[in-house]
């Protein structure tokens, strides 16, 4: 399998998608192409009906793109035509039916080693379908209880093949009801389901893209008056806002408050910006008693009479985050315009005009997607929150060496594992400031790419007084005779200006060269925003030699101690 | 009429719809293109236009657009 047709730095140019399906999806790959939202796809649709010959034949024609991109959209009456027979009241076997699911997954499991990424819509039926309800979901019986058990025996059968990543075609069918099946354009043109259900599942598709590239957003701003409570605070008083039970306005704040601590717990960052006396509105945080969110869940805040441009773009710059990961919540038409002028970069969502909306609107938000989840993510808030403290101690330290030796860092190195890929690969994939290739690779493929011969991968912990940044560096080397390339040099934004990056570089140039290279390249690629690894790079090479690393300008600093964990080859 | 031009643009962009006379024929537009029309208009116009519509003489050009749109009660 290769890492993609694109070269491993597949999002810089048009990602290859092959749409296999036993009903026709060419509306669909159309409808892809068409989306202006990144990354640019280049979709084709195989014959429909054609599901396991392509799935189990890599030679097949369809395959010919060497896509990076496989969907697979099936309609379980005619994947599984056990299931296709009970829905039509024909005594069936239920064992035989799950056997056909298993026969599905296993081909979906052979297809997966052939490309990156496969994403499989899972089965569903056409809402006008009303089966037998007293027996639909009765075990061994019903249309319903074979369709959920079908849909958990392929979740199951794909679980431990991450590159096979399963949508929720339910969720976006429940959206739009009986609408989401067209049976005239069945009967014209074999295609299932309705514009609206292909063109969310195309929004989706696209989401689930994003995610997979880094490309999701990492930060919310909110707005305080009307948009975190109801009221004015400044005007009206704290006594005064709407916010919680019994008001009925303030339920809606409520659940809005709720629902933005539920994507602060899994990872995105929360900020304010406002304009408010910020002692008196901190105050309002921390004490009103149904406020759901607290200082402590904000990692920063601009409470001030400044314009929001211009907070906006400290927030970012404290933050070290670009304001292209911005999400900007605001219920005035007008800060929105002003943001939506001066910064279209950030991501300034209407607000829905209903405080009853405002829940479901940021809940129904596609853009925080992400390929996995981990501890990074769940605790990114606290380590956010660490490094303003750092910042307050640099201040009062006496010089950056002073500050950095008082900061007691630590860098923990393993080699790439099982155990670390995901947020290995995650790291490669959202990095951009401090990425030196900007090669971006799913799981599957990097680790393929890491157990090639000649090639290793490290990854960094790095640590500190104040708390653990966790897995915040990767390299990877690849070695042919007596050169060795470092071909990814990638750093969070969350440790730069800490010369850690100099202890990453220090370790596997050491490693490079133990393992017999005598010459040591680290050639950089030229992204829009990686200047600060480019930078960082330019001053390691030889004098003339714009590639070549020049060990006398590389080492571990005395301040950074520097463990070796595990590192038994992957 | 101008709006029809612009759902047919979204379709496929850059091509001589006003001075087509038959879209499919001449390649402006294929079938799978035509259940995509049918949405649009639907959503645009609300209309609901029957399966035994839903064929290429009905909308091979601007003129049997408009006048299947006229059948039910929208005038361009």
């Amino acid at each position: 399998m290769t890492a993609g047709a694109n070269g491993n730095g597949s999002d810089r140019g048009v990602r290859q998608v092959l749409l296999v399906g036993d009903t026709t999806l060419d509306p669909l790959a159309r409808l892809l192409e068409r989306n202006s939202d990144a990354p640019k796809l280049r979709c084709s649709a195989a014959p429909y009906g054609q599901v396991f010959q392509i799935l189990l034949d890599g030679n097949h024609p369809a395959w010919a793109n060497k896509p990076d991109n496989l969907v697979v959209w099936t309609a379980p009456q005619l994947t599984l035509p056990s299931l296709g027979k009970l829905m039509r009241f024909e005594a069936i076997n239920h064992d035989e039916a799950l056997r056909e699911a298993e026969q599905f997954a296993d081909a979906l499991l052979q297809a997966a080693g052939r490309v990156p990424m496969v994403m499989v819509p899972t089965w569903i039926l056409p809402s006008r379908e009303r089966w037998i309800q007293t027996l639909t979901c009765k075990h061994g019986v019903g249309l319903a209880n074979l369709l959920a058990r079908a849909n958990l025996m392929l979740a199951e059968k794909v679980a431990g093949q991450s590159n096979i990543v399963l949508l929720d075609a339910h969720y976006w069918q429940t959206g739009l009801g009986r609408s989401a099946h067209d049976p005239r354009m069945y009967a014209v043109a074999k295609i299932l389901y309705s514009q609206p259900m292909l063109e969310k599942a195309a929004a989706e598709i696209k989401s689930v893209l994003r995610g997979s590239l880094g490309l999701g957003k990492k930060v919310i701003v909110c707005d305080l008056d009307n948009t975190l409570w109801g009221g004015v605070v400044g005007d009206e008083g704290a006594h005064a806002i709407k916010l919680g039970a019994p008001d009925p306005v303030g339920e809606c704040f409520h659940a809005f408050q709720s629902a933005l601590k539920g994507l602060r717990a899994r990872g995105i960052l929360l900020a304010i910006c406002s304009k408010n006396d910020e002692k008196f509105a901190l105050s309002v945080i921390d004490d009103h008693p149904a406020m759901v969110l607290r200082k402590s869940d904000f990692v920063a805040w601009r409470i001030n009479w400044k314009n929001k441009a211009e907070n906006l773009v400290s927030l970012a710059e404290q933050l070290n985050l670009g304001l292209d990961s911005f999400v900007f919540l605001d219920d005035s038409p007008q800060e929105r315009e002003q943001i939506h002028q001066m910064l279209p970069q950030v991501f300034t969502p209407d607000l829905p005009v209903s405080p009853a909306d405002l829940a479901p609107f940021v809940s129904s938000l596609d853009c925080f997607e992400t390929p996995a989840l981990g501890r990074e993510d769940f605790e990114r808030t606290e380590m956010y929150q660490a490094e303003c403290g750092r910042r307050e101690v640099v201040e009062m330290s006496g010089g950056v060496e002073n500050w950095l030796r008082s900061l007691q860092i630590e860098v923990r190195v393993a080699r790439v594992q099982r155990e670390n890929l995901p947020r290995a690969a995650q790291l490669l994939n959202k990095t951009n400031q401090f990425n030196l290739r900007l090669r971006r690779m799913d799981e599957q493929s990097f680790w393929n790419w890491v157990e090639e011969r000649g090639n290793s991968a490290y990854v960094f912990n790095v640590s500190d007084r104040f708390g653990d940044f966790g897995l915040t560096g990767l390299a990877s080397v690849s070695r042919r005779g007596e050169e060795a390339q470092i071909v990814d040099f990638v750093m969070s934004c969350r440790v730069m200006g800490k010369k850690v990056e100099e202890a990453l570089l220090g370790y596997t140039l050491s490693q490079a060269l133990a393992d017999g290279a005598v010459r040591v390249i680290a050639p950089a690629f030229e992204g829009p925003r990686n200047a600060p690894a480019r930078e960082f790079f330019a001053a390691k090479y030889l004098s003339g030699d714009e590639a070549a690393i020049d060990r006398e300008r590389v080492s571990v600093p005395s301040m950074i101690t520097l463990k070796e964990e595990s590192l038994a080859s992957a | 009429m101008k709006d029809l031009i612009a759902i047919l643009n979204q379709i496929r962009p850059g091509q001589d719809f006003a001075g087509s006379t038959d879209f499919f024929s001449q390649g402006v537009l294929d079938s799978l293109d035509l259940t995509t029309l049918v949405a649009e208009l639907e959503t645009r116009y609300n209309v609901f236009v029957d399966v035994e519509e839903i064929v290429p003489d009905k909308f091979r050009s601007l003129a049997a657009i408009q006048e299947l749109l006229a059948k039910h009660g929208v005038t361009l």
